[in-house]
C-alpha cells in the first residue's frame, strides 16, 4: 500500500489534534479490518494513519443501573458479543454481531469502527438504531452527544467534523415491557446484508407505547422508518396493524440493484422483515 | 474376486500431509530465488480496444526496473494456451488465437504489457508509468448479441464472432421422428453460471534462465511435459533446455490445464536476464485466468406416456470469452453429457462457440458435463411431472446398464446407476417423502435427485500416456518417480498405496518423487480425473516389474522359484512355509552391495496408455426447505452415493465428493460472476463480492462409497474428482422444484430469481 | 519520505529485529522479511482467513494488520505450533482425519481452530462451524476439517498435548 505517516497517540486529546491538523487526509486505525484492505486497494485517501489502539481507557463495556450501558471506541465486536449484559439486555446487538461469521474480524474489529465505515449494510448500526443508541463524539473543543439516527448524513458520510472522533456508544436502559428483534438476509453467511430490519417495541396492555423500526441496506444510510413508527404508535397491536406498518416501512425504502440483490426484492423483503421483526419483538415483549 | 488388500483401501495420511500441517509445504507463491525480480502485468481497462501505441520509456527509466515488455518483445506467434493441439486426435476444432501479450485488448484484464522490478512497489509504480494509447472499440458482452450482424468483430478471422460451429459426431437416429413419436416434447433454455474456480492459491509463476541458457520454471500447470513443448515452440528452445518444477499446488480443479501467466513470466526473465516471479492478486486471478465455460443451452426431450425417452437434442450457444481456450473440448463433453446419460435411440447436438469481450473461460471441474447433466436432469423431472410418473421411475425406465455405451461411445465394463438410485431412494425414504401431503405455511420441504456418469481421463479424444519408474533402496523402501500431479486430490498418495500394495512393503516405505520434468518420465498430464486410473496403472506395472526382480533375487537366495514366494509387510516368504523368508531390505541391500558380481538396483518401469475411460457414477439426493416469503433456499441434507470402482483411500475419495458438494452448493445458489454491462469490468472480483460457501453454508452431507471394481483399473479403481459436481446441482434444483414448483433455468438460483419465478 | 525503523518482534517465541516501514503488513513482515512462508494470503482483503495468526492469543488476519502495530505482542504462526517433531494435536488430527487436500487453507484453519479450542476446549459441532466461519476452503467442503477439530479437542481433553 502507499506509504503514509504513522501516529500512535496516547490520549484522545493527542488523537483529535492530529485529526484536526490533517483533516480528510487522516484515517483512524482501530481494528483495521475495513481500513487496511481499502488502503491496499488505494480505495481511500490515507496519508496519515492515526492508530488509536494504544490510547488507554477506550476499551470498556460498562453497565450502568441508571444509564444502561456504555462501551468505548476500542471495544472489540467479540467482547461485546460475549458480554452477558449485552446478551441479556440488548439481545439484538448480540444477534447482529453473532451472525458476523468471521471470528477473526470480530476479535480485531470494533463496534465504533464498524459504525464509522458508514455503510447502510452494517448490522451493528441497524440494531443500534432500534436500541436508541447515542454516540459520544470528542473533538478539540470538547464532547457532544449525537443520537445515532443523526450520525449518518449520506452513504459513507458521517456527521463527524474535522478533528472529531467517536469515543463512546451509549445505550439506554430498556424499559419494562420492551421487546426487540433483528433480521437480515444474506447471500452466504459471510456476506454483508442485502437487507436488514430491526424493531423495538414498548408494549403496555397490548398497546404500542413506543416503537423504533430501523432498516438497513435499503437506502444510502440505515434509517428509521418514521412513517411506519407514527402509524404504529398508540395502536392496539394486531396482525393487520403490523402488516400495515411493514407495508408503510417498505414504502420508505430507496433500495438499489447491485450485485448482491435487486431493488424490487429489497423493497419486498423490507416489508417481510419488518413484519417479522415486529412480530418477534412483540413476542419478546409479552412473553 | 475380492482380494485381501492391506494398504489399498485404507485411510492412510495423504502425501505431503505433514508438510502442509506444519506450514513447511512450499507453493509457487512461496518461491524466493536469489536475485529474483517481481513481475507485474499491465492489463486493459477497456473490454475492446485497439492498441495504437505503447510508450515504455518512463517505466524503463524508473530505478529498480529491469525489464518492460510489450507486444514487440514477445514471440509473434499465435498459440493456444492448452494442451489440445498436441494430443487430440482431431485438432481441426482447436484455434490458436492468443499471443503472449495481446496485440489488441479483448477484455478488461487482457494482458497489454509487463514489467520486472526489484520489488512489488517498484513494479507497481512502473506499470503506472507505461503509457498506452487505446482506440476504444464497441464491445459485446453477450453471446446472443455477439452473433448478430453488425456486432463488433473481436477476432479478425471469426465472422459474426463464431469461432467454431460443432456438429456432434455421436449424433444418431432421427430426432425429428423421435419428437413426432413422443407424447410430450419439452424444450427449455438454460443459462449456466460462469463460476470462478476460486482455488485458494492465486495464480503464480517463477522463471529463471541459468548461465547455460537452460530455463527452470515453477508453476501449478497441469501437464508440464506438454507445456514444456508449448514453451519450447513459443520461445524457440529445445524441450531438453526446459526444466519444469511443480511445487505444492493450492488448488486447480482444471484451471491450470491451461497456461496462464507462464509465457509472460518467461518473456520477462529472458529480457531481464534475471529470475522473475509473478504472483497474481486475487483480483488479477479472478479476471485474468480461466473461469467456468458458460452456455446458453437449449435442451429438448421427447418422452412417451410410458416414460420412454424417444429423442434428445441440444443446441448450444457457447459464451466463449475473449479467447478460444478450451471452448471446443468442453462443448464436446457437454454434448456427450446431454445425449449419452440415458438410453435413447435418437440424439443430436450442435453448438456455436462465440467470442465475447469478457474474461477467458476454460475447463473447470465438470468440463461441460456438469452443465449438461444439470440441464438434462432438470428436464427429466419436468418430463416426469408432465406424464405423471415418479422421476426415479422415469430414470430407471431409460437407465443404461453394463455393456451399453457410455456418454463417450465406449462400452461400459460396469454400470451401477440403477443400484445407486435404488440405494438412495431407500436411504432417504424417497417414496414417502414424495407422497407427502401438500404443505401450507412459510417453509416448504422438497426432495430431489439426479444421476451422472463421468470419465476417467480423456480417452478416446486424446492420446494419454503415463510412465512410472520405481527403484528399491537398501533399506527396503522404494523411490517412485512419477508425474503424479497433486492439486489436493492426493494422486501421489494413491500411487504410493498402489506401489506399496504390489511390492509388499509399507505405505511409508514409498518415497514419491514427483513434480520435476527432469527426474520423471513423460506424462500427458492431469485432467479429466485421469490420475488414479491411468497413472495408477503405470505405477502398478512399474511396481509389478520391480516385484518380479525382487522375487527372482529372493528366490535365488532361498532356493525357491519366484512363484512359490509371497511378499507382504516387507518380508518375502515361502507360500508353503512362511517361516522360510527374508526381508525385502536384505534382498535389496545384497543386490546393491553385491560381492558376487551380480549387481542390481532392483527397479521397475511401467507405461500405460488407456484403451478405456470407465465412467464413475453417482446418484445424489438433496433435501431442501424453501421459505416462500423470502424465496431463500436452505439445503437440509445431501446424500451422495458414489461409484468410483475400488477406493484406494476412502478419506481422499470422500474428501473429493465433499468438496464437489461444496462447489455445487455455491454454483447452484450463490456464486454469481458479475460483469458490469456498461464497462465490461468484473465487479465480483474478490471473495467480498464473489461468495463461495463457508462452514455455515454447508448442509449436512452423507457420502456412501459404493465399490464396483472395474477390471481395467488399478486394483479396480476408476476416478472421482472431476464428476463430483455433475449431479449435485440438478439434485438441488429438482428439490426446489419439488418444494415450490419453480423451475430455475438461470444459475445461480438466487432468492431474487426464485422470488420472481414464484410471483409468475 | 518513507520512515524506516528497526523494530523488535516476538514470533514463535523468538525475537527478531527487522527494518519496517509503517505501510508493511504483518503478512509481508512474516513472508518477505522473515521467510516464514507458512502463513498464506489468498485474498488480501480479510475475507478468506488464510492469513490467520495469533497475536497475544487472539486470532488476527495478518493481511489486514500493520506490522508496526503489533511490535510488542506475542505472535504465533503455524511454524510455531509443533514442538520439534511433535505435532500439536490439531495438526495431528488434520493429518489423521483427511482434513487436508491442497493445504492452502490449512495453516489459517489450524491457527483459528487453536484459538477456538483455547477459548472453548469442548465445542459442539455447531460451535466449531461458527468458530471457523471466517476461514474459506475450496477443496474439502469443511466436513473433515470439522471432524479434525473435534478429534483434536477429544485428544486434548484426554490429556494428549505437548
Amino acid at each position: 500500500m502507499k506509504p503514509f505517516e504513522y501516529f500512535e497517540p496516547r490520549t484522545v486529546g493527542e488523537a483529535t489534534e492530529i485529526l484536526s491538523n490533517y483533516g480528510e487526509k487522516a484515517q483512524i486505525l482501530s481494528g483495521g479490518v475495513d481500513l487496511i484492505p481499502r488502503m491496499q486497494k488505494s480505495d481511500i485517501q490515507a496519508e496519515y494513519v492515526v492508530n488509536i489502539q494504544k490510547i488507554s481507557g477506550l476499551e470498556y463495556i460498562e453497565p450502568d443501573e441508571k444509564e444502561g450501558i456504555t462501551f468505548g471506541a476500542m471495544s472489540r465486536l467479540r467482547s461485546i458479543e460475549v458480554s452477558k449484559t449485552i446478551q441479556n439486555k440488548y439481545p439484538i446487538l448480540y444477534e447482529a454481531i453473532h451472525q458476523i461469521t468471521s471470528v477473526q474480524a470480530k476479535y480485531m474489529g470494533t463496534a465504533v469502527g464498524n459504525l464509522c465505515v458508514a455503510t447502510p449494510a452494517s448490522d451493528v448500526a441497524t440494531s443500534l438504531f432500534a436500541l436508541g443508541a447515542q454516540l459520544k463524539i470528542t473533538g478539540l473543543k470538547g464532547e457532544r452527544i449525537e443520537p445515532i439516527e443523526k450520525f449518518y448524513v449520506d452513504y459513507r458520510l458521517t456527521s463527524l467534523k474535522r478533528g472529531e472522533m467517536v469515543t463512546e456508544v451509549v445505550l439506554p436502559n430498556p424499559l419494562p415491557g420492551t421487546g426487540t428483534a433483528f433480521f437480515n438476509l444474506v447471500r452466504t453467511h459471510a456476506d454483508i446484508a442485502k437487507i436488514s430490519a430491526a424493531a423495538a417495541i414498548l408494549v403496555q396492555n397490548g398497546i404500542c407505547r413506543e416503537v423504533r423500526i430501523a432498516i438497513g441496506a435499503a437506502a444510502p444510510t440505515v434509517f428509521r422508518a418514521v412513517k411506519a413508527e407514527t402509524l404504529f404508535t398508540g395502536q392496539k397491536i394486531t396482525p393487520e396493524v403490523m402488516n400495515e406498518a411493514a407495508e408503510t416501512a417498505a414504502g420508505e425504502t430507496k433500495p438499489i440493484t447491485d450485485l448482491r440483490s435487486t431493488a424490487r426484492y429489497r423493497k419486498e423483503m423490507a416489508r417481510v422483515l419488518v413484519r417479522r421483526a415486529l412480530e418477534k419483538a412483540l413476542e419478546r415483549a409479552t412473553g | 474376486m475380492k482380494e485381501e488388500l492391506s494398504i489399498v483401501g485404507r485411510r492412510v495420511p495423504r502425501w505431503g500431509a505433514y508438510d502442509k500441517a506444519t506450514g513447511t509445504a512450499k507453493y509457487t507463491v512461496d518461491i524466493k530465488l536469489p536475485g529474483m525480480l517481481i513481475g507485474k502485468v499491465l492489463t486493459s481497462p477497456h473490454p475492446h480496444a485497439r492498441i495504437i501505441r505503447i510508450d515504455k520509456s518512463k517505466a524503463e527509466k524508473l530505478p529498480g526496473v529491469e525489464a518492460v515488455i510489450s507486444f514487440e518483445d514477445i514471440p509473434p506467434k499465435l498459440f493456444a494456451p492448452n494442451r489440445h493441439d498436441l494430443i487430440l486426435y482431431h485438432t481441426e476444432n482447436e484455434r490458436k488465437d492468443m499471443y503472449v501479450i495481446s496485440e489488441k485488448a479483448r477484455f478488461v484484464g487482457d494482458r497489454v504489457a509487463a514489467v520486472a522490478a526489484v520489488d512489488a512497489a517498484t513494479a507497481q509504480k512502473a506499470l503506472e508509468l507505461i503509457e498506452v494509447k487505446y482506440e476504444v472499440l464497441p464491445a459485446v458482452l453477450d453471446p446472443v448479441e455477439a452473433v448478430k450482424p453488425g456486432a463488433p468483430r473481436i477476432h479478425d478471422y471469426a465472422e459474426n464472432n463464431v469461432s467454431l460451429h460443432l456438429d456432434f459426431p455421436l449424433s444418431m437416429g432421427d430426432v425429428e421422428k423421435g419428437f413426432r413419436e413422443a407424447d410430450f416434447v419439452l424444450e427449455e433454455t438454460f443459462r449456466t453460471s460462469k463460476q470462478q474456480i476460486a482455488q485458494l492459491e492465486p495464480c503464480a509463476c517463477a522463471a529463471s534462465f541459468g548461465p547455460d541458457g537452460r530455463l527452470t520454471i515453477w508453476s501449478p500447470a497441469q501437464g508440464t511435459f506438454l507445456f514444456r513443448t508449448k514453451l519450447a515452440e513459443l520461445f524457440d528452445m529445445p524441450e531438453g533446455m526446459i526444466k519444469w518444477i511443480t511445487l505444492h499446488v493450492g488448488g486447480s480443479f482444471g484451471k491450470f490445464g491451461s497456461l496462464s501467466v507462464e509465457p509472460v513470466c518467461v518473456a520477462l526473465a529472458k529480457k531481464a536476464g534475471k529470475p522473475v516471479k509473478i504472483e497474481y492478486s486475487r483480483e488479477e486471478d479472478f479476471s485474468g485466468t480461466e473461469a467456468r465455460q458458460t452456455y446458453v443451452a437449449t435442451g429438448k426431450m421427447g418422452v412417451k406416456k410410458d416414460g420412454t425417452i424417444t429423442a434428445l437434442q441440444e443446441k448450444l450457444v457457447v459464451d466463449g470469452g475473449a479467447y478460444f481456450t478450451r471452448n471446443s473440448t468442453t462443448t464436446m463433453l457437454n454434448m456427450c453429457g446431454f445425449t449419452g446419460l440415458y438410453r435413447c435411440p435418437s440424439v443430436a447436438a450442435e453448438a456455436d462457440c462465440v467470442y465475447t469481450n469478457v474474461p477467458t473461460t476454460g475447463g473447470i471441474r465438470g468440463y461441460g458435463n456438469s452443465e449438461a447433466t444439470c440441464a438434462l436432469e432438470q428436464l427429466i423431472d419436468r418430463a416426469a411431472k408432465e406424464i405423471g410418473m415418479d422421476p426415479i421411475q422415469l430414470r430407471l425406465k431409460n437407465i443404461k446398464k453394463a455393456g451399453d455405451l457410455d456418454n463417450k461411445g465406449l462400452p461400459m465394463e460396469t454400470c451401477t446407476l440403477e443400484e445407486l438410485i435404488k440405494l438412495g431412494a431407500e436411504k432417504t425414504g424417497w417414496a414417502e417423502k414424495r407422497a407427502r401431503k401438500k404443505q401450507k405455511g412459510t417453509k416448504r420441504y422438497g426432495i430431489g435427485m439426479a444421476i451422472m456418469m463421468d470419465l476417467s481421463g480423456s480417452h478416446p479424444a486424446a492420446i494419454q500416456h503415463r510412465n512410472a519408474y520405481i527403484k528399491l533402496n537398501e533399506d527396503g523402501s522404494a523411490n517412485l518417480m512419477v508425474m503424479a500431479y497433486d492439486m489436493g486430490q492426493n494422486m501421489p498418495g494413491a500411487c504410493a498405496q498402489i506401489a506399496a500394495e504390489v511390492l509388499g512393503v509399507r505405505y511409508e516405505d514409498i518415497h514419491v518423487v514427483t513434480g520435476d520434468t527432469d527426474s520423471t518420465m513423460f506424462d500427458t498430464g492431469s485432467g479429466g480425473s485421469a490420475g488414479c486410473y491411468q497413472v495408477g496403472n503405470a505405477v502398478m506395472k512399474a511396481a509389478e516389474e520391480a516385484r518380479k526382480q525382487l522375487l527372482d533375487r529372493a528366490g535365488k537366495r532361498l532356493g525357491l522359484a519366484p512363484d512359490e514366494l509371497e511378499v507382504k509387510d516387507r518380508r518375502i516368504y515361502a507360500k508353503s512355509d512362511p517361516r522360510r523368508g527374508i526381508s525385502v531390505g536384505e534382498v535389496a541391500r545384497q543386490a546393491t552391495y553385491n560381492f558376487e558380481g551380480e549387481h542390481l538396483n532392483i527397479s521397475g518401469k511401467g507405461s500405460f496408455s488407456p484403451t478405456q475411460s470407465p465412467p464413475p457414477f453417482a446418484a445424489v439426493f438433496a433435501e431442501v426447505e424453501v421459505d416462500v416469503e423470502t424465496a431463500e433456499v436452505k439445503i437440509l441434507k445431501i446424500l451422495y452415493i458414489n461409484d468410483s470402482g475400488r477406493v484406494i483411500n476412502p478419506a481422499t475419495v470422500e474428501g473429493q465428493v465433499e468438496g464437489g458438494i461444496a462447489q455445487s452448493v455455491g454454483y447452484c445458489l450463490t456464486e454469481d460472476y458479475v460483469i458490469n454491462k456498461e464497462t465490461g469490468v468484473l465487479e465480483s472480483d474478490n471473495f467480498t463480492t464473489y461468495k463461495i460457501p463457508s462452514t455455515l453454508d454447508m448442509p449436512e452431507t452423507e457420502v456412501i462409497l459404493y465399490e464396483e471394481p472395474v477390471p481395467s483399473g488399478p486394483f479396480g479403481a476408476k476416478a472421482v474428482g472431476h464428476g463430483t459436481m455433475n449431479a449435485v446441482t440438478p439434485a438441488i434444483a429438482n428439490a426446489i422444484y419439488d418444494a415450490v414448483g419453480v423451475f430455475i433455468t438461470d444459475m445461480p438460483a438466487t432468492p431474487e430469481r426464485i422470488f420472481e419465478a414464484l410471483r409468475r | 519520505m518513507v520512515k524506516k525503523e528497526i523494530v523488535s518482534f516476538k514470533i514463535n517465541g523468538r525475537s527478531y529485529e527487522v527494518i519496517v516501514t509503517p505501510n508493511m503488513t504483518l503478512y509481508e513482515l512474516l513472508k518477505e522479511q522473515l521467510d516464514l512462508t507458512g502463513t498464506k494470503r489468498s485474498c488480501g482483503v480479510g475475507e478468506c482467513g488464510s492469513c490467520t495468526v495469533l497475536v497475544d492469543g487472539n486470532p488476527t488476519l495478518a493481511c489486514s494488520t500493520l506490522a508496526i502495530a503489533v511490535r510488542d505482542k506475542e505472535i504465533l504462526t503455524i511454524e510455531g505450533l509443533a514442538k520439534g517433531a511433535q505435532l500439536h494435536p490439531l495438526q495431528q488430527a488434520f493429518v489423521d482425519e483427511g482434513a487436508i487436500q491442497c493445504g492452502f487453507c490449512t495453516p489459517g484453519m489450524i491457527m483459528m481452530a487453536k484459538a477456538l479450542l483455547d477459548e472453548n476446549p469442548q465445542p459442539t459441532r455447531q460451535e466449531v462451524r461458527e468458530g471457523l466461519g471466517g476461514n474459506l476452503c475450496r477443496c474439502t467442503g469443511y466436513v473433515k476439517i470439522i471432524d479434525a477439530v473435534l478429534a483434536a479437542a477429544e485428544t486434548m481433553r484426554k490429556g494428549g498435548s505437548q
